[in-house]
């Protein structure tokens, strides 16, 4: 009698099991992420949530050609992974969960999502870890920071119980391939010693480097200029702006005129026939006219106002 | 000896000697009459007013200074500044402006010249550049010569990099530091050339004037050990350096503590451990050198050697402990951002908005060195050539001050020395060469190529292959001649640069006679460079009176008819500030115009361009970038009667707070994170609007209301065109409930608020402003007109 009690109750037991244990369960099959699908997206986000959760919406099936979602998961996954290891009584307030949009295109119709991926952070709506300005309303990760896990964790964490601890992997091939680098270095030291040593070798390293970073080298590396602008447009417009490739041909404009200058000052006067002499005199002198021309041309392009001109 | 040009033959030594003299002393006259008139542009097109926003703090204070005596200066707490903070401007500022304005004030005083303390202020700039022009005639003087020197002083005295900074009206820390800058290190190279514990304290001296001066005293605080460090590794260690070194970081480093504003900052912060571990090092090395001057045992030796390098090691160990527990603080803020460029837009966005300590690109350095760009590395090449001990410190200078240029257009300032240095070596060796009228020895005309080619991979005398052709070539020199024809000999380029570079560090011999035959040859390198330097002076006076001399405190346009107008705004605005408001009313503006408004309007600010409080200034960003209803709390809390908006929408002046809003969200959004987001400023698109595509964020924003407000109306109907955006404002422009506009410039430049006292009823402005306006509240069903009964 007792046991067919029990038997009429399993049933009803089972639906009414806390969905919270639930999304446990669901997240410890999982390795720390939820599968959503509809339904379970709908339990995860229901409005009488006591725990909080980040969801990833994303499309990783091949035919979506989504690359920056196949970019991000790993990153997601790796953080999701590591608030697993978190004590028991905070890790189950909160989860992670991804949803694909293979799996349930209805949740981002009814989110108004057209593109991937998306993370939001749902805060709890009810409970002691309620927000206290009440604001239950799901936040959007901003990406601006990029794919990378740590900026991701650090947004997380203002979430969360506890902040995720999450921690960088130890690149072990970067150190491993440095020590390496390092001890070959040191080997080939002995062998290369002379031309470190020579001056010229220094000379040349030294020019090379003004030569790169007054040439807007640095400007190119912190605003990630592209290296032309496309169809043969390799000169950016404007006064403050330039693309990677004039870089390249300004420093070698530059290098070529003081290459010049030295010639005239260095190696010119060391000739012995007078006819030989005259003659680089006259090669040098001109191609620093003619370089020169073109280096003022090329920035009267840049600063449209620039009133002077040479032969060009 | 046969010349190129006939000489003067009955003229003794004393009289050339005596002459160039002299002539050196006009030049180095003319040159700085010349750098002094080419900054005073500024003075000549507007007036004498002090430019920007830093040198209005700085005139502010000078007065201060002036009036009422430097002890009062010294404990001068500002309660108007970062109201209602206040600003203890003593201990937060780098006084030595201020004291040298002060010291030459009240001697023109004392020798009863009334001059105002405004135009002392306006003409240090100027004044100083030619005291810059000197000290790099100094220190050229010691790379190479005296005519080098010149050529020196010359670029400096007109190069834009220079002037960009030191215009009269540009009153900054700057104006003088590069004077102390080039004197501390003539001082240097003076002090390690001759081992001189004088020139070492004076060095020390200056760069204690240096640190009261600019916060860019650490470039010298790291170039000196720098080199210091680099003579020590390429085996250059003497007792000249190690008294040098010793005598300027002792004095120099416990005078810089006396500033308060540096502190404790030489022993406490990375930036200046390189000084003091160089410090330690040399110490080292010096102690080693003595006990191997008394051992002699070999193994003795290696152990001292051992012990060194282990004395190195626990040194740099103890270091990163010292960091690691936090007593060393570790690289921060402005200095760190230069080696990790993304850093400061990360963590610190408020340095990353100036437009300063923006990345520089290519035409820049063009327009503020023009030719000095490209002579310099040949300048650099030289000094390889020569790698005396001071020429080492030009080349670790330029490696060093190139990067940092690039990185910061500011930094450029720092290079434009080392450019002009290096460019007047490579110039004047030039020069030296082709003015020289001795003709070397001729050799045979009918010498072949390939003989020529022999001589200088030989490196024998040329005269004794004159007589005797080449009996057997051999393979390598067969080939040189192959080469020689080509019009671009590179293998005996190689050869001749290899002999060449000997210098006359080689042998202490000439390997070859050296010299210019002809008279063209030489007309036409001194024709081109004649024509090259004159083509500098063209561009250096037009780059400076068209994008270095204007205040931009007052703004410039050009007529029809060519002439001139003035477009004065932002001093209307300030003194109608001055004038029209109770003195302790409190004006809020972004912190770009704090330092004017206290200048200028003589009103309390909340933020200024001393950026010390990152809170407050998000705090501004917030009040600025969030809608009426919640930037009012805001307002009231901090007693804010004005806001102050820069507005360029109407006659197209680029530089206003709409462009600058997205760093004000920034800011606010790395403070308060959850309120203000910067995607919500922005359109769906990604685009950053201000028409009728705008996010409801952005319009609902104060700054845009505070902006547009009223802005349509201006065009009778016709659709409203903003000239800095060149987008069209919407017709209907957006309303203020908790504002009055109180005051708008002549061209809209500034546009004043006030803010509204809260309502005497009780009621929220906004239904009270609707209720006075005769909007009746809107009731659920209108009620119908009762109808006449027939």
């Amino acid at each position: 009698m007792r046991s067919l009690f029990a038997l009429l109750l399993l049933p009803f037991a089972f639906a009414a099991k806390d969905p919270q244990q639930q999304l446990v369960d669901l997240s410890t099959a999982g390795n720390g992420v939820i599968k959503l699908d509809a339904t379970t997206f709908d339990l995860l986000t229901s409005p009488k949530r006591t725990w909080s959760a980040a969801i990833q919406l994303t499309a990783l099936d091949k035919r979506r050609r989504c690359t920056p979602c196949m970019e991000f998961d790993p990153s997601w996954n790796m953080v999701a992974k590591s608030w697993t290891s978190v004590p028991k009584e905070q890790r189950n307030t909160h989860f992670f969960a991804t949803l694909d949009f293979d799996d349930a295109p209805t949740v981002f119709q009814k989110l108004g999502l057209s593109s991937a991926p998306i993370v939001y952070v749902y805060p709890p709506a009810e409970g002691p870890r309620q927000p206290a300005n009440g604001k239950t309303a799901p936040s959007k990760y901003d990406f601006s920071t990029g794919f990378e896990p740590g900026p991701l964790a650090e947004h997380i964490s203002k979430h969360t119980p506890i902040p995720v601890p999450y921690k960088d992997p130890i690149d072990w091939a970067r150190w491993a391939s440095m020590a390496v680098g390092g001890l070959g270095l040191l080997f080939v030291l002995r062998f290369i010693s002379p031309i470190l040593t020579n001056r010229w070798t220094w000379a040349v390293g030294t020019v090379v480097t003004s030569l790169i970073m007054t040439s807007g080298y640095m400007f190119t590396r912190i605003r990630n200029s592209p290296y032309s602008g496309g169809g043969g447009n390799w000169i950016a417009a404007g006064y403050q702006n330039q693309f990677g490739q004039e870089v390249q041909v300004v420093a070698f404009i530059y290098g070529l005129l003081a290459f010049s200058f030295l010639m005239l000052i260095m190696i010119v006067p060391y000739q012995s026939s007078p006819y030989r002499q005259r003659m680089q005199v006259y090669l040098w002198t001109g191609v620093i006219m003619i370089i020169y021309s073109i280096l003022v041309s090329l920035f009267r392009v840049k600063n449209r106002g620039y009133p002077f001109k040479l032969f060009l | 000896m046969t010349t190129a040009y006939p000489l003067p033959s009955n003229l003794s030594p004393a009289t050339v000697a005596n002459t160039a003299s002299l002539l050196r002393i006009v030049a180095l006259a003319l040159i700085s009459g010349a750098a002094i008139a080419s900054r005073l542009f500024a003075v000549i097109n507007f007036e004498s007013i002090i430019h920007e926003f830093d040198p209005w703090f700085n005139y502010r204070a000078t007065r201060v200074l002036a009036s009422q005596g430097f002890y009062e200066f010294w404990n001068w707490f500002d309660p108007t500044a970062w109201y209602p903070l206040g600003r203890v401007v003593g201990g937060t500022v780098y006084p030595g402006l201020m004291a040298t304005s002060g010291v030459i004030y009240n001697f023109l005083h004392a020798l009863n010249l009334p001059v105002d303390i405004r135009n002392v202020c306006v003409l240090l700039a100027p004044g100083f550049s030619a005291l810059t022009a000197w000290a790099t005639y100094m220190f050229t003087k010691e790379m190479k010569d005296e005519s080098a020197g010149l050529l020196a002083a010359a670029f400096i005295g007109i190069v834009p990099g220079y002037i960009s900074r030191s215009v009269a009206g540009s009153y900054d820390n700057e104006a003088i530091a590069i004077f102390l800058l080039m004197f501390t290190f003539y001082c240097w190279i003076k002090a390690l050339k001759q081992g001189s514990a004088l020139f070492g304290t004076i060095a020390a001296i200056f760069y204690f004037y240096m640190v009261a001066a600019w916060g860019g005293y650490v470039f010298i605080t790291n170039m000196i050990p720098l080199h210091a460090l680099v003579l020590i590794l390429m085996g250059r260690f003497s007792s000249r350096l190690y008294v040098g070194y010793s005598s300027w970081y002792a004095i120099g480093t416990l005078a810089s503590m006396q500033v308060p504003f540096v502190g404790f900052q030489p022993v406490k912060t990375s930036e200046h451990m390189g000084a003091l571990a160089v410090f330690g090092l040399l110490q080292i090395v010096a102690f080693g050198q003595l006990v191997r001057s008394h051992v002699s045992s070999a193994q003795f030796q290696k152990l001292l050697y051992a012990s060194v390098v282990a004395t190195g090691i626990l040194g740099t160990a103890v270091f990163g402990l010292l960091t690691y527990k936090g007593w060393i603080a570790p690289w921060t803020g402005r200095f760190y951002s230069l080696w990790d460029t993304g850093y400061a837009k990360k963590y610190i966005p408020i340095i990353a908005s100036v437009s300063e300590h923006q990345p520089t690109a290519w035409p820049s350095f063009f327009m503020d060195l023009q030719f000095l760009i490209f002579l310099f590395p040949a300048g650099v090449i030289l000094c390889f050539r020569e790698l005396r001990d001071e020429h080492i410190f030009v080349i670790i200078y330029a490696v060093m001050a190139s990067y940092f240029a690039g990185v910061m257009v500011r930094l450029m300032l720092t290079l434009t020395p080392v450019v002009c240095v290096a460019s007047a070596v490579a110039l004047s060796t030039l020069l030296d060469t082709y003015i020289d009228p001795k003709e070397p020895d001729t050799g045979d005309d009918t010498k072949s190529e390939s003989e020529a080619t022999v001589v200088s991979a030989s490196g024998t005398n040329g005269s004794s292959f004159s007589a005797t052709p080449t009996p057997t070539p051999s393979k390598k020199i067969k080939k040189a001649a192959a080469a020689a024809a080509a019009p671009l000999p590179t293998s005996g380029i190689i050869s001749d640069l290899v002999a060449a570079t000997g210098g006359p560090t080689r042998r202490g011999e000439p390997i070859k006679t050296k010299g210019i035959f002809g008279m063209d040859s030489r007309l036409i390198v001194i024709m081109h460079t004649l024509a090259m330097l004159s083509f500098f002076v063209f561009h250096c006076t037009w780059v400076t009176s068209n994008a270095y001399s204007s205040p931009s405190v007052v703004l410039a346009s050009t007529n029809q008819d060519g002439s001139q107008h003035i477009i004065d705004d932002f001093r209307e605005a300030y003194y109608w500030l001055r004038q029209n408001t109770p003195e302790d009313a409190v004006v809020m503006s972004w912190w770009d115009y704090g330092y004017q408004i206290a200048g200028m309007a003589d009103r309390p600010t909340l933020v200024d361009n001393n950026t010390w409080n990152n809170t407050h200034i998000a705090t501004v960003g917030k009040a600025m970038s969030s809608t009426e209803e919640n930037a009012y709390p805001i307002l009231r809390k901090h007693d804010v009667d004005y806001v102050l908006v820069i507005f360029g929408g109407l006659i197209g002046y680029s530089g206003d707070d709409i462009n600058k809003f997205l760093w004000m969200v920034r800011i606010a959004q790395g403070v308060w994170p959850d309120e203000i987001q910067e995607p919500n400023y922005f359109t769906p698109q990604g685009e950053y609007r201000i028409d009728d595509m705008a996010s409801q964020t952005m319009k609902n924003s104060l700054m845009y209301k505070m902006s547009y407000y009223r802005f349509a109306e201006l065009f009778g109907g016709n659709q409203a065109m903003d000239r800095v955006r060149q987008q069209q404002v919407p017709k209907v422009g957006p309303t203020l409930d908790y504002l009055d506009e109180a005051f708008t410039s002549e061209n809209w430049i500034v546009r004043i608020y006030q803010v509204k006292k809260e309502d005497l009823l009780g009621r929220d402005l906004k239904s009270a402003n609707a209720f006075g306006q005769g909007k009746k509240r809107k009731r659920t069903k209108p009620v119908p007109r009762r109808r006449a009964i027939v």
